[in-house]
């Protein structure tokens, strides 16, 4: 298939121009962001200080938010791995433009999520002390516990998905290299570790990138899993599914495609990138996206069948809060903006389009926040002994540092853009605006 | 003492046959170096050199998988403490660490043998590179000074621009 | 290495008249932290052992059924395993023992616990004046990020060990009682040595009176329950 493309130089010129200076808007919109992320940190702080009775959980909730934001956030950070690990594996070319924005939403994302097994933490300030160092104690972290798995699991994850970021942005910043000056030459010209362009730094730089999807893609999926496990490994009512392990792979895939859209979406209206972010490529995403939603309609379908067929009073109590009781609101949102939005929007070709994509990406964001408060919430707000059934409610400090976490991410994503092109330009293939 | 010449190709199949050329000539891969702004996709054993990238990788990855064993081996037995009625020490209770460690190895072995396979960090400062031309492909030919005309001929032949002496820029 | 002891307790749930003596003597003996309305209300009250009341029939023909729930002290706890720190594990004489320096607070215990026995500090303790007067010197004081639960008064355990290990005797049965035992006005709680066949406790757990509470999950938990006989 031929096609007209733009020039070379109209290329670099365009996935260059963002890298340049600081808009008003951009300066206000990151000043704004930055106040938000230090409100959340405050609020943190004083949660350090006064005790973690700040926040709303109570018995027998004890996990809330924290861990709602947590789960949400891991999930968040599949996007790159599905975009740049499974259809790099693929050979899917239309990827291309799109890996550097999903692999930074990755390594952001992480970052944020592995910051709440901290932030929940009773006693924050002792986190140390679950790596494993030689101490007076004679004590030793306890590997048999599901949150050590969780330790590992995120510092493989976070590792890998910063390499697997770092690798193909070696040729770009090289050609940074060549034309900053100031902080930022010194910044390129010590991430670009002297590349050269050579046939041997190509022909390496490919096969660490071909092992490093598959790696990743392998780590990805035990990562997940391994929060899941966090509830399965528990016996509380509802918790302990088999199903969790695969079912939170896919809403992560899932809600990581609606984050990477909407990413995606603001980043194309920013930086003027409609010829290199095409309606094509809206159209694919937009396509996995009602993909992935039916998917997750299934693995919902099937967990709540087993558990109302098998119909164990104790599980009933919470599937029954779930569907028909105080958390049955909820409950239908998600049901509604995770698969009836989506499939009407994306599912009829003619409703199909950039902007429906948005509205239905945003509305797979909430649907799988909700989806997490839902599993973690009902269960722990219903244990076996009705003696001890409780309620839960989030308090400034929770909210504070939830709506801290988005604004985090959105900020962290705006310096990213600005010190770094958004879109690989050497993986890149340029198409004419009028390509389909 | 060698002497460093370069030829810029506009097109994949003039930096082909040049490359031929260069090669029948007695040049070997070590000779002969492409630099580009895009990896350009060459035929199989035209410029290949063996990698043992993916021996090394599933090697780092089995020796911390050995370590991440020993490990948490030695650590639950060092202070044995009893929790659930479980095993002091088992595979499935541990088994997720073992993977992520696993995986983690591959992970810095990949990178690690990246660095070393691509040359960087080790690059000889005193052999001069040409800047990364847009757009095109640029083949560095490394000769003895006698051979430099016939190279450079080979090169022209073949529809190079630009063929010259590369200096080591300042 | 067999344990010397393995400590268990039997509730015998016809004498129990939910008086909840048990609850009050324990939060004296422990220095449990005292709640005000506002945190009772928001689910923070710490209570070791509790009574569990039950209600069957309507007026006028209700029954009230009364269980004392404490620790459990289970063989095979679930809130054992998940704990990243090591802070709940099971020391050899079957006790299921809290760390309290240990506890950096994660409260996955406490969420894996069929019981909902485990209680958290939200805060650093305050206690009203004069209450804090009244501390038992041999508990300490857990300080806000912390878990607690019941420990079979395990300080109670140690004196009686230590003192007859000094006298060089053997304990005998009926010598250690935990406070909510020592304060039962109706005699319906016993506790002793389960490897002492000879015991109160083992004999009692042994007649066929005796249940467990959620037994089906197998957490083998130690305190037995005797049956109402009416």
């Amino acid at each position: 298939m031929a096609h007209a493309t733009i020039p070379y130089q109209q290329v670099r010129n365009d996935l260059w121009r963002p890298l340049a200076g600081a808009s008003k808007h951009y300066t206000l919109t990151l000043a704004l962001l930055s106040a938000v992320a230090l409100w959340g940190l405050i609020a943190w702080g004083y949660q350090i200080h006064v005790g973690i009775g700040v926040a709303g959980i109570q018995r027998p909730v004890f996990w809330g938010f924290y861990l709602v934001d947590f789960v949400f956030w891991i999930g968040i950070s599949h996007a790159g791995t599905l975009i740049s690990a499974i259809l790099r594996l693929t050979d899917a070319d239309w990827r291309k433009p799109v890996t550097r924005a999903a692999e930074a939403i990755t390594v952001f994302a992480l970052m944020i999520g592995g910051l709440f097994p901290l932030i929940h933490l009773g006693r924050a300030w002792l986190f140390y002390w679950l790596f494993p160092y030689p101490n007076s104690r004679l004590l030793w972290p306890n590997y048999r516990s599901p949150l050590m798995w969780d330790v590992t699991a995120i510092s493989t994850y976070l590792t890998g998905s910063v390499i697997f970021l770092y690798l193909p942005l070696i040729p770009d910043v090289a050609q940074l290299a060549e034309r900053a000056t100031g902080w930022r030459l010194r910044i390129y010209k010590w991430l670009a570790l002297g590349w050269t362009g050579s046939d041997r730094e190509w022909h390496a730089l490919e096969r660490a990138m071909k092992l490093m999807a598959g790696i990743i893609l392998a780590v990805a999926v035990s990562v997940h899993s391994v929060v899941a496990w966090d509830f399965s490994m528990a016996i509380a009512p509802m918790w302990h599914s088999t199903i969790f392990a695969p079912y939170f792979v896919v809403g992560a895939i899932f809600s990581g495609l609606a984050g990477l859209i909407v990413a995606l979406i603001i980043i194309r209206r920013a930086l003027h990138l409609e010829r290199y972010l095409l309606p094509h490529h809206f159209q694919n995403l937009a396509k996995l996206l009602l993909l992935m939603s039916l998917l997750w309609l299934y693995f919902t379908f099937a967990e709540n069948l087993t558990v109302w067929y098998g119909n164990e009073p104790k599980e009933m109590n919470v599937f029954g809060a779930r569907l028909r009781g105080r958390f049955a609101p909820e409950f239908w949102l998600m049901v509604f903006v995770n698969f009836v939005v989506p499939f009407v929007l994306l599912g009829i070709r003619r409703l199909r389009s950039i902007t429906t994509a948005t509205i239905a990406s945003v509305g797979v964001l909430l649907g799988m926040w909700l989806e997490r408060y839902l599993i973690i919430v009902p269960t722990l707000s219903l244990p076996r002994l009705t003696s001890a059934w409780g309620r839960y409610s989030p308090s400034w400090v929770e909210i504070s540092i939830t709506a801290a976490t988005f604004a985090a991410m959105a900020a962290l994503y705006l310096v990213f853009a600005k010190l770094f092109p958004i879109v690989s330009i050497w993986e890149f293939e340029p198409h004419a605006p009028e390509d389909e | 003492m060698s002497l460093y010449l370069t030829g810029t190709f506009a097109a994949k199949e003039t930096a082909i046959h040049a490359i031929k050329q260069l090669k029948a000539s007695g040049y070997g891969p070590t000779d002969l170096t492409v630099f580009s702004d895009e990896p350009v996709e060459f035929p199989r054993g035209l410029l290949d050199q063996p990698s043992h990238m993916s021996l090394a990788v599933v090697s780092g990855a089995a020796i911390f998988f050995l370590l991440v064993v020993g490990f948490v081996y030695f650590t639950q037995y060092n202070y044995p403490l009893v929790t659930g009625g479980m095993p002091i020490f088992s595979f499935w209770s541990t088994g997720v660490v073992f993977y992520e460690m696993t995986m983690l190895g591959a992970i810095l072995t990949t990178l690690g043998w990246f660095i070393w396979e691509s040359g960087l960090l080790r690059r000889d400062k005193t052999i001069p590179v040409p800047a990364i031309q847009a757009e095109a492909i640029c083949l560095r030919i490394r000769c003895a000074p006698e051979q430099y005309e016939d190279a450079a001929s080979i090169l022209k032949q073949s529809g190079a621009q630009n063929v010259a002496k590369l200096e080591k820029a300042a | 290495m067999s344990p010397e002891h393995r400590w268990g307790m039997a509730i015998d749930l016809d004498r129990c008249t939910g008086c909840q003596a048990c609850v009050a003597a324990c939060h004296a003996e422990n220095n449990l932290q005292v709640s005000d309305p506002a945190s009772a209300a928001k689910g923070r009250a710490i209570h070791w052992i509790r009574v569990d009341r039950y209600y069957e029939g309507e007026f006028p023909e209700i029954r009230v059924k009364y269980r004392p729930v404490l620790c459990q002290q289970c063989d095979e706890a679930p809130c054992e395993p998940v704990c990243p720190v090591y802070a709940t594990y099971h020391n050899d004489e079957g006790l299921n023992v809290q760390v309290y320096n240990r506890c950096v607070g994660t409260r996955y215990c406490g969420n894996n616990c069929p019981y909902s026995v485990r209680f958290f500090n939200w805060f650093d303790p305050v206690w009203a004046e004069p209450l804090q007067l009244q501390h038992n010197p041999d508990v300490s004081i857990r300080e806000g990020g912390v878990m607690e639960k019941c420990t079979f008064c395990i300080q109670r355990i140690s004196r009686a060990k230590d003192e007859a290990r000094t006298d060089h005797r053997v304990l005998s049965d009926g010598e250690i009682q935990p406070a909510c035992v020592q304060s039962c006005p109706a005699e319906a709680m016993t506790f002793g040595d389960l490897n002492n066949p000879e015991s109160k406790v083992s004999q009692l757990a042994e007649s066929g009176r005796a249940t467990q509470l959620l037994e089906d999950l197998g957490t083998k938990p130690k305190v037995f329950y005797l049956e109402r006989v009416k």
